[in-house]
């Protein structure tokens, strides 16, 4: 995925990012240290508690690895940079909702080249459609599909498509557009 | 063949540019044409030289194969990842290097071997390892915050008692679908939390209205990271769509759960 922040504010932004990242399983791991000293039978039943959803969880975790594996093999992120924006009408829809769908990484790191597209004449709509379709995680579906069944995870994620073009639809009309170069949509 | 030389000028007389990321124009080349087209360089007034935007303009020529004097490790890498061939070093006017990349003398001097152009599905071994590496890296990244959420989650089970649960989630289609988009607005991070988190509660009884529109306010909703949002696209914009999202996450709950037990019967 495209986000080029080794250099200057961006590092800044980087180190932050992996100072709060490193600040929430560091709070867990004192309240558990705490749990111990303070409660041990209450720690180690919820020690026990955690250790069953790690047993569900771990096979969907594998089959999670393998669809990353496949997808950054054959997903360049040129092809989601071409995908949104491209073509007019439907077929400019169906583009930006696939490239919605096979983003991966972080929001934040989306911002400056969702940006970058608005500037440059990208639509409102597509940049609002795109990031609705972001809810959907193809190579996270193991884990959904193990909870809640495929049955719910597709009608899920058929009405999730649906929801993202109301919300672009909603964007359109509700939000000025910043350029004249609006040619999607 | 596209081929993307950084250039101080917009003709091929104009010298190579000294720095891809600053120079002043992008001559696009189709090489057996020679047909060619300048595009400003969107990273010349970007005094920060990062050439993100560079790469994104280069990206989204379809270029094959990037010219210039200096780029930086990490555009170069992306611009690799890209599939897209980078020959640095280089100096002369536009036409001088281009008539050299042409003969080949270019890629003889660097050492550059160009593969032939694969058809069909065919994996090599460095695409193999550059993509095991990235997946063991986004992995790592997420593993974390996920073990550290159902370290959580059983802190939840042993403390929380299913009376509370239901004291907040009391049944109520409408309501519970409102807490569970405030909910999923507030949390952030990578929506694999926002499953297991649901599926845990959804053990404890909690209804599906709840846990769907938590699941998806998760990741389309976020407060959290809403003013970098007002930052990049603007503020109505990032005002409207986290509003209609919000609002859309409940009413896809609600149908999605309607419709799931139509199904079900």
């Amino acid at each position: 995925m495209i986000s080029l922040d080794k250099d200057g504010p961006q590092s800044a932004r980087r180190k932050r990012r992996v100072l709060l990242t490193g600040f929430f399983p560091a709070s867990v791991l004192v309240i558990y240290g705490i749990l111990f000293a303070v409660m041990p039978d209450k720690a180690s039943m919820a020690l026990r508690s955690s250790g069953h959803v790690f047993l569900n969880i771990i096979v969907p975790l594998f089959l999670v690895f393998i669809l990353m594996l496949i997808l950054n093999l054959f997903l360049k992120p040129a092809h989601t940079v071409k995908f949104i924006g491209k073509g007019v009408g439907i077929k400019g829809i169906i583009l930006t909702v696939t490239a919605g769908i096979i983003s991966i990484g972080p929001i934040f790191a989306w911002y400056p080249l969702l940006k970058e597209l608005q500037e440059k004449g990208v639509g409102n709509p597509l940049i609002a459609i795109f990031l609705g379709n972001r809810a959907v995680k193809p190579f996270l579906l193991p884990i959904m599909i193990a909870y809640f069944g495929w049955i719910y995870v597709l009608i899920l994620t058929v009405f999730t498509i649906l929801g993202s073009l109301g919300v672009g639809y909603s964007v359109g009309a509700l939000v000025k557009e910043k350029t004249s170069l609006s040619f999607h949509v | 063949m596209r081929i993307a030389i950084s250039a101080e000028d917009r003709d091929l007389e104009a010298r190579v540019g000294d720095r891809f990321g600053l120079s002043q124009y992008l001559l696009i080349v189709d090489s057996e044409t020679m047909a060619f087209e300048a595009v400003p360089n969107p990273g010349a007034s970007d005094q920060r030289g990062t050439g993100i935007q560079t790469v994104v303009l280069v990206i989204s020529k379809n270029v094959n194969t990037v010219l210039t004097g200096y780029i930086s490790q990490t555009a170069k890498r992306h611009l690799s990842t890209n599939g897209i061939e980078v020959l640095t070093g280089l100096y002369g006017t536009v036409a001088e290097v281009l008539e050299k990349y042409k003969k080949g003398d270019l890629q003889k001097h660097m050492g550059v071997v160009r593969k032939p152009e694969s058809r069909g599905v065919k994996i090599d071994k460095v695409a193999l390892v550059h993509a095991l590496r990235s997946s063991a890296n986004q992995f790592a990244n997420l593993l974390p915050i996920l073990v550290s959420v159902v370290l959580l989650i059983g802190i939840f089970n042993a403390f929380v008692s299913k009376e509370l649960i239901y004291s907040i989630f009391s049944g109520n289609t409408a309501l519970d679908s409102i807490w569970g988009a405030c909910l999923g607005s507030i949390l952030a991070g990578n929506p694999i939390n926002s499953y297991i988190i649901g599926g845990e509660l959804l053990e404890y009884g909690v209804s599906l209205f709840a846990i769907t529109s938590l699941i998806i306010a998760w990741v389309t909703v976020g407060l959290v990271q809403l003013p970098a949002e007002i930052v990049a696209l603007g503020r109505s914009f990032a005002l409207v769509r986290n509003a209609v999202s919000f609002i859309l996450s409940i009413a896809i709950a609600i149908i999605t759960v309607v419709v799931l037990n139509l199904i079900k019967g």
